[in-house]
């Protein structure tokens, strides 16, 4: 009998030996097997034997390479890349609605994106552009309030010389205050512009090259101005400006300046801006306020020496901090104030340059708040990877329709990485279009979203190196993710059983279904809180404000004249007017005007020990009239009372309940510490009323008049009926009185809608990306819908013949779309409650969310869904079985 | 000299596949190593050998026809090539030198 080695063995042998030299190998092992036997008995050959298998097993034994038997040709031979060309251009023109589809989906996409991520850089590059930037600090200063924990940008004269006097490793320092434009003249020109008053560090301390003139000597005399690049072309054109003289001041308060260099203007992303920089000491409060530590108006920027750290700085800041507002610091513990996990009732801290743009508290509310840039990416985000999406979704569902080809192309020996580069690259193709075309779409729609969004971007703006770093990354990202993994799933594809037909009709159904329930996650979540973001935001406008802002037509002055005398001659002008009510001046307007300027002034004092800090309001006789504001005790100011325009106040509802006086009119308010007698008395109370935004903060309001102080707005309350005449007529009269003032007059009503201009436009990104989120899903479902139905044409033809309705048929196809949705909206709902929960609480003003919201969004979206399929399913249920079932 | 390096072992089974003249394969050449040389080898060593002779080009090797011993399986005949004769004449040449350099009294002292 023929003895056999162990069968098990062979097993092994076959099993894990390499394919291409098992067969020589197993014969030479039997062979070797029966010569032992033979030879030594059958326990030695087994024994023999499985050593000698065990030999030739991974890892011992040496795989023989399989030598190739075709030429390899490089996978960019010419040829090869023509005929990639051709097939990949037949292969787009005969699916020209799938090709229409992705373009558009991924052009939008992009485009919005680049919209969105242009804000966002903007934002994120904000005073990015100072050398040594992290060495530069703005100093604010911290009190731990018991009422309210305060952090305030706004400094006294004398700190910033006691700072650069006590600290060594302060390099620099400049104050920086900024307030409204000034007047400059120049032979008989008049110009508005934004002359700030700065130390002379400040041409070093920041990085704004300084064009003629040294950095040195620019700023030495208090006579000396620096002036933009831009005011000089305005001011005087092709003149050389140094050496000039220019005027700055309002009438019967000019100063004369000697042009002493010129700057580059202030760039767009910048926290400081300026048209002219002239010596801080010429500031009309500095001989006044140049020793008082509490008098807080202007912002103070320093740069430290290389190696100091902050924290370390700042501590010690405390000792100074001690030593310089031990009165405040006193006062704060009178009132209980505790110190915070710094150990600090009051303190001088620093905010990095980069973080000053996103701190609202010490940049004047001048910031964006960061979460809100997060926000913008997170949107351009969801977009982008709906647009992918689609693309997959559709590349990997007409995958199906190519998989004979990539069966042939595999049968004549092409590589797996061959096929993955060729149907990659058609992706990535087909990418660069939506690319290409969303750039052209942004280029094309730039000047409308600058209208729409107050925005100045210019193209130069998006040929930065770092933006555009940052789209080709976009561009890398998406086409990997939206052509990458389609084509990874084409190349391995198996070529025997694609060309026998066998994976033709396979469904993919988990990943395209998760993919389509993401999608409409994605947008109906964007629905949800579009839509209570917008109600929130009409709410916050419905707010009563406190006056009657309609029928007001508010004119800013200008610096070109005198608002006192504008402001009597146009009293006289329309005092036997019937059709105006009445006519009243102010400082600070109410809303933003045509001139768009914004101002505040405050007054803060210690009163009975007790921290006060009120808006210190400007007004004329006749205010609580034009905005028809009722006094709930006291008096208005009146003529007939000299005193009322030296130091008589009429107060606000929660000033009257700080002072905490039983009677408040004829109370007097005044610093404790102050004892020369200039105290105010109290003459009425009106409800409070609204001065500035509500993202702004609340403050009671002192009213006062005085001669000494000018008027920048002109309010003229005019009769309900015929408003635009009255308007006309007020113009017309406007160019009378002051006509070197051009007339910017507005409706207060439009002004007080533009304190809501931020949440508006805000609420109109996120319509407009809601909007196009949802269409580009039901894009990409239109498309899957398609596909899906083409593949069932002979299952509806079979349904039609067994007697299915026509209503049974688009439900039956309708069914497995609507059920994606639904789940998506299951994920959605929670999602957006809960998120849009946490941000109405940074509200005091908020909305309750409805449940009608999340019906109205689910109901809308699952319609939209069923309209998209529908458009298919209708055809396909409605066409003759015969046709259906004939066609092979 | 050539960069090509030929192991011990190496040499030995490109001597036995030369040897062999034709009728190369696993078994005869794990056969003859053990006849001529005494030593036990594995299998797994002499195909990884094979092969590796291949790879440097020394033999070449074709697929032979079936034998009902081997149950139909075919084998793997390897040959010497023209490049394999020439390294192991040149080995044989290399000795020869060095055995004629060597002074005839340095074996006998060395106590053989």
């Amino acid at each position: 009998m023929k003895s056999t080695p162990p069968r098990w063995a062979q097993r092994l042998l076959a099993w894990l030996h390499p394919a291409n030299t098992l067969e020589e190998v197993e014969g030479d092992l039997d062979e070797l097997y029966a010569y032992w036997h033979q030879r030594a008995g059958k326990t030695q050959a087994t024994l023999r034997y499985l050593l000698n298998v065990l030999s030739v097993l991974p890892p011992f034994v040496r795989r023989r390479q399989q030598p190739h038997s075709y030429p390899q040709p490089s996978l960019f031979h010419p040829d090869m890349i023509r005929s990639y060309i051709k097939i990949a251009l037949r292969n787009l023109w005969r699916s020209k609605g799938y090709t229409a589809v992705n373009v558009v989906g991924l052009s939008v996409a992009f485009c919005i994106c680049l919209f969105l991520f242009l804000t966002a850089y903007r934002q994120f590059t904000f005073d990015s552009f100072h050398k040594d930037g992290d060495r530069i600090f703005q100093t604010y200063l911290f009190a731990n309030d018991p009422e309210r924990v305060s952090r305030t940008g706004g400094m006294p004269l004398p700190l910033m010389p006691a700072l650069k006097a006590d600290f060594p490793e302060v390099e620099a320092a400049a104050r920086i205050m900024s307030g409204r434009t000034s007047l400059v003249e120049y032979r008989g020109k008049y110009v508005d512009k934004m002359v700030i008053q700065t130390d002379p560090d400040f041409l070093t301390l920041f990085s704004f090259p300084l064009i003629k003139g040294s950095s040195d000597v620019a700023l030495r005399d208090l006579s000396s101005i620096v002036v933009s690049e831009a005011m000089a072309k305005a001011v005087f054109g092709n003149e050389d400006p140094i050496g000039k003289h220019l005027l700055i001041g309002s009438e019967g308060n000019k100063k004369q300046y000697i042009v002493t260099g010129i700057i580059a203007d202030s760039p767009d992303n910048s926290s400081v801006h300026y048209d002219a920089l002239v010596r801080i000491e010429t500031a009309p409060n500095y001989q006044t306020d140049k020793d008082n530590w509490y008098a807080n108006s202007h912002r103070v920027f320093i740069r430290v020496a290389p190696d100091v750290d902050q924290t370390a700085f700042e501590a010690r800041l405390k000792p100074f901090a001690q030593k310089y507002f031990a009165n405040t610091i006193q006062d704060l513990r009178k009132k209980g104030a505790k110190p915070d996990e710094r150990s600090d009732v009051f303190a001088i801290r620093l905010q990095k340059l980069a973080d000053v743009h996103f701190d609202r508290d010490i940049s004047n509310g001048k910031g964006a708040p960061i979460a809100l840039i997060y926000v913008l990416i997170g949107i351009g985000v969801f977009i982008l990877s709906i647009a992918c999406i689609n693309f997959i979704n559709m590349s990997i569902a007409r995958s199906f329709t190519r998989a004979k080809e990539v069966g042939v192309r595999k049968s004549l020996g092409a590589q797996k990485h061959q096929l993955f580069g060729q149907i990659w690259s058609e992706s990535t193709f087909i990418c660069f279009i939506g690319f290409v075309t969303g750039i052209t779409l942004t280029c094309l729609l730039l000047g409308t979203f600058n209208s729409t969004f107050q925005t100045k971007f210019t193209l130069t703006y998006a040929f930065q190196p770092g933006f555009i770093a940052w789209m080709v990354g976009v561009f890398v990202v998406v086409t990997f993710i939206a052509g990458g993994y389609p084509a990874w799933q084409m190349a391995r594809f198996n070529a025997v059983e694609v060309l026998k037909g066998k994976v033709s009709l396979k469904r993919p159904g988990l990943l395209r279904n998760s993919l389509i329930v993401t999608q409409f996650t994605m947008s109906s979540l964007l629905a949800c809180c579009t839509l209570i973001a917008i109600q929130q935001v009409d709410h916050l406008r419905q707010q009563p404000v406190g006056f009657d802002k309609e029928q007001v037509i508010s004119i800013p002055v200008g610096n070109q004249v005198n608002g006192r005398q504008v402001l009597g001659r146009l009293r006289n002008r329309l005092t036997n007017d019937p059709t105006v009510l009445a006519v009243t001046g102010t400082s600070t307007n109410l809303g933003k005007g045509k001139d768009r300027v914004t101002s505040r002034s405050t007054f803060g004092f210690t009163y009975k020990g007790k921290q006060i800090t009120t808006d210190w309001l400007l007004v004329d006789y006749d205010y609580l009239k034009t905005l028809d504001m009722k006094l709930l005790a006291g008096r208005d100011f009146d003529p007939a009372y000299a005193a009322d325009s030296v130091n008589r106040v009429v107060v606000t509802e929660s000033m009257a309940k700080l002072i905490d006086a039983k009677q408040p009119v004829g109370a007097f308010i005044r610093d404790d510490s102050d004892t020369t007698g200039a105290k105010s008395e109290i003459i009425g109370v009106v409800p409070d009323f609204q001065l500035y935004s509500v993202a702004d903060e609340a403050r009671p309001i002192a009213m006062h008049i005085s001669n000494r102080e000018d008027i920048h707005y002109v309010f003229v309350r005019v009769a309900p009926q015929s408003l635009a005449q009255s308007m006309d007529k007020i113009k017309k009269i406007w160019q009378e009185v002051a006509p070197q003032s051009e007339f910017l007059g507005s409706f207060l009503d439009e002004n007080v809608d533009g304190w809501y201009q931020n949440e508006q436009a805000m609420s109109q990104i996120f319509s407009l990306a809601a909007s196009i989120a949802m269409l580009l899903s039901c894009l990409g479902l239109f498309a899957i819908a398609l596909l899906v139905i083409e593949q069932r044409t002979k299952e509806i033809g079979i349904r039609k013949v067994m007697g299915a309705s026509v209503v049974n048929i688009i439900v039956v196809l309708s069914r497995d779309f609507v059920k994606l949705v639904a789940i998506a909206l299951a994920i959605a709902i929670p999602l957006a409650w809960f998120g849009m929960q946490k941000w109405l609480d940074n509200y005091a003003e908020r909305i309750t969310i409805s449940i009608w919201i999340f019906a109205g969004v689910g109901l809308a979206s699952l319609l939209a869904a069923l309209a998209t399929v529908s458009f298919h399913s209708i055809k396909a249920a409605l066409m003759n079985p015969v046709k259906s079932l004939r066609s092979e | 000299m050539r960069r090509t390096y030929l192991g011990e072992f190496e040499e030995i089974v490109l001597l036995m596949v030369a040897i062999l003249d034709g009728q190369a394969y696993g078994v005869t050449v794990s056969q003859e190593i053990e006849q001529h040389t005494g030593r036990i080898v594995t299998f797994g060593t002499v195909h990884n050998t094979l092969i590796r002779l291949e790879e440097k080009g020394f033999v070449k090797s074709e697929l032979g026809g079936a034998t009902a011993e081997r149950g139909g399986r075919r084998k793997r005949l390897f040959r010497v090539t023209a490049l394999g004769s020439r390294a192991l004449q040149d080995i044989q040449q290399l000795r020869n030198e060095l055995w004629q350099l060597m002074p005839p009294q340095s074996l006998k002292l060395s106590g053989l």
